[in-house]
């Protein structure tokens, strides 16, 4: 899920950058250290989409550092259990599946596969139905539940599962190749 | 606005889930009265009957200690299946609800002069929330069907992995399987080992040789499932019927007590159109009578119900046709079916073509608790009945119904309550067999016993039906 959300963090700036673009370059920085990044708790920050604040600066003895507390906005991206995701297979294996929303790396097992799917090994291994309709390859586009997230300091790890309504691929890249 | 749809719903639902129900008190002085399965029931099916009741009220008429009347309702206050509140009255108090009460009655007004001298008491008045209990009997068997079927497609399980190695025999999650991944992608490795981890539960079934057990629980559930959709399907049926229909809703105590007062002030004695509407479906052409099938239905408990379900059975002049499983206590039914039935005959008749019937016409829910349970009841109710009958013959003519209440056992919960329905419920199974068959007379009479009764709890439902 998406928030919006008001985040802060304190900036250490290079004494070379004081002057007139301070500012700017501020919040370049705050970009390129943010951006991309993870939490536990807020999750992955997506995109700042603002700041709201530039506190006063303090210099740090010894160094000529100074820390600058922002108040900034940003889109974060929080994966919750029983949330519908939809999601690209990144690799296939035996064991199941991997696949990514975003920032977000899924792993459907395979007993939550449906049962009429079965695994196929080769250069291209997936999972396919008996028929052959429908086929889980790397690239192709699931849509999947997660039924439980691992949440470390730096990374969010999801379990998935495409066996219940509506769910699994949804478009299949290889099916036209 | 029509209760009956929803009192049913309230019933099937009561007799699913409810009926094994023991309300633990805190001191069980006796081992005997441990056991009060069945009396959740009874609680829901004397509140279906109702509006808004004084719970001392309702304890009288069930027979019932306050104490073990209020467990009840607070157990199923937490099962939001009703609507509670408190308040400290004053004679006043009481008497303005016992003046909605009377209002509710035909618009006599009379209150009771005993209550008058009631002094500052906390009281509780319980009401059943139809909206919400909708609501909570279909989450309750949507939660019921999603835990077995999810049990069954080993869904929304995380799958845990195992190392091979009986000296290692690590034990992994999936959550790990990023770290765990071999070079090749193939597989999961051990940390510690570098084996090969397995699926835990394939090992398992190898190793252990419970693959059998698994698939007997497969079975098992499967088995569980169908027989849940197939006891439940009443219920489901009922759900159905009640979808598109507005949940009956009485509001609050004191708007309900303001509503019923309003209405009895504006509708005086013509409440004739009122009753026509809330009689449900019983066939009365505009007669104020309405009540007499809640009425009546207070004598469930007396045992007299039976005998009206089966004349109803027998009737195919209801409004709806219902299939034999669904005709329980409380079943409304038409003047004209009870005048004409001689309850002392019809009855064993009757019932037993009810059992019959149930048997015939649904195999499968024969099989299911409900039924024996249904069974059980009649059979019990009709053994009850006939001795009260035999008992009223004796005593019959113009006597009170009273005396006779009292004289057959006192097993009979609802009946001594003098003050309550069940005396009217008995006067009018009387009337018939004391010759007042013609539809006018009749009417007259159970009029004149309404009147007697003080205590008008049941008719409430009329006005207020017409009112929401
Ligand atoms: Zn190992």
């Amino acid at each position: 899920m998406f928030f919006h959300i008001t985040l802060e963090r304190n900036m250490q700036l290079h004494p070379r950058h004081f002057g007139p673009h301070l500012r700017d370059k501020l919040v370049a920085k705050l970009m390129k250290d943010v951006e991309g990044t993870c939490s536990g708790r807020h999750g992955f920050v997506v995109a700042i989409t603002g700041v709201e604040d530039i506190g006063k600066g303090l210099i740090r003895e010894g160094t000529g550092f100074v820390t600058f507390p922002v108040k900034y906005q940003a889109v974060v991206f929080r994966p919750f259990k029983g949330e519908i995701l939809e999601a690209v297979v990144t690799m296939v294996n035996k064991m199941g599946f991997f696949a990514e929303a975003g920032p977000v790396q899924i792993f459907v097992s395979n007993h939550l596969i449906p049962d009429d799917m079965e695994f196929q090994s080769g250069d291209m291994p997936n999972y396919t139905t008996s028929d052959g309709s429908v086929k889980i390859q790397k690239d192709s586009e699931v849509r999947l539940k997660i039924i439980g997230t691992r949440v470390d300091a730096t990374e969010i790890f999801c379990i998935g599962t495409i066996k219940d309504d509506f769910l699994g691929v949804i478009n299949d890249p290889g099916a036209t190749a | 606005m029509s209760l009956e749809p929803f009192n049913r719903l309230v019933k099937l639902a009561a007799r699913a889930f409810y009926d094994d129900v023991t309300i633990k008190g805190d001191n069980q002085p006796k081992a005997g009265r441990g056991d009060n399965r069945g009396m959740a029931v009874i609680v829901l099916d004397a509140l279906t009957r109702r509006q808004w009741v004084r719970e001392e009220d309702l304890a009288k008429a069930l027979k019932l200690h306050s104490k073990q009347l209020r467990r009840t309702l607070r157990f199923f206050e937490e099962e939001k299946l009703v609507t509670r509140e408190h308040r400290k009255e004053s004679a006043k108090g009481a008497k303005i609800f016992n003046a909605a009460m009377a209002a509710t009655a035909d618009g006599q007004q009379g209150t009771k002069e005993g209550d008058e001298k009631m002094k500052m008491h906390m009281h509780s008045y319980c009401c059943l929330d139809y909206a919400q209990i909708y609501d909570v009997v279909r989450y309750r068997m949507h939660r019921m069907k999603k835990k077995i079927k999810d049990e069954l497609d080993n869904r929304n399980t995380i799958q845990e992995y195992i190392c091979p190695n009986s000296s290692c025999g690590r034990r992994y999650s999936a959550f790990d399987v990023l770290q765990l991944m071999s070079m090749d992608g193939e597989s999961f490795l051990c940390e510690n080992c570098k084996a090969e981890l397995t699926e835990s539960e394939k090992l398992a079934a190898e190793e252990l040789g419970d693959g059998d057990d698994r698939k007997r629980r497969h079975e098992k559930l499967k088995d569980m499932l169908r027989k849940m959709e197939e006891q439940l399907k009443p219920l489901v049926t009922q759900l159905n019927r009640v979808k598109d229909l507005p949940a009956p809703e009485f509001g609050t105590l004191l708007a309900w007590e303001a509503r019923a007062h309003a209405a009895a002030q504006a509708t005086g004695d013509s409440n004739a159109n009122d009753s026509s509407k809330s009689s449900q479906g019983q066939g009365y052409t505009g007669t104020p009578m309405p009540f007499l099938g809640e009425t009546r239905v207070e004598v469930a408990l007396s045992g007299l119900e039976a005998k009206e379900e089966i004349e109803h059975d027998t009737k195919p002049t209801s409004l709806k046709v219902l299939p034999p499983w669904m005709i329980k206590q409380g079943m409304n039914l038409t003047k004209e079916q009870r005048g004409e039935v001689n309850p002392q005959t019809k009855m064993e008749q009757g019932s037993s073509s009810v059992d019959d019937k149930k048997l015939n016409l649904d195999n499968e829910d024969e099989k299911s608790l409900q039924d024996e349970y249904l069974k059980a009841y009649y059979a019990a109710l009709v053994k009850r009945q006939e001795e009260q009958e035999a008992s009223q013959r004796a005593q019959q003519k113009t006597e009170l119904p009273e005396g006779v209440s009292e004289t057959p056992s006192e097993r009979q919960v609802g009946m001594k309550s003098k003050r309550e329905d069940g005396n009217d419920e008995i006067e009018w199974e009387e009337d018939p067999s004391i010759g007042n068959s013609g539809a006018e007379p009749y009417r007259l009479a159970d009029l004149n016993v309404e009147a007697d009764a003080s205590d008008h709890e049941d008719e409430e439902d009329d006005i207020d039906w017409e009112e929401g």
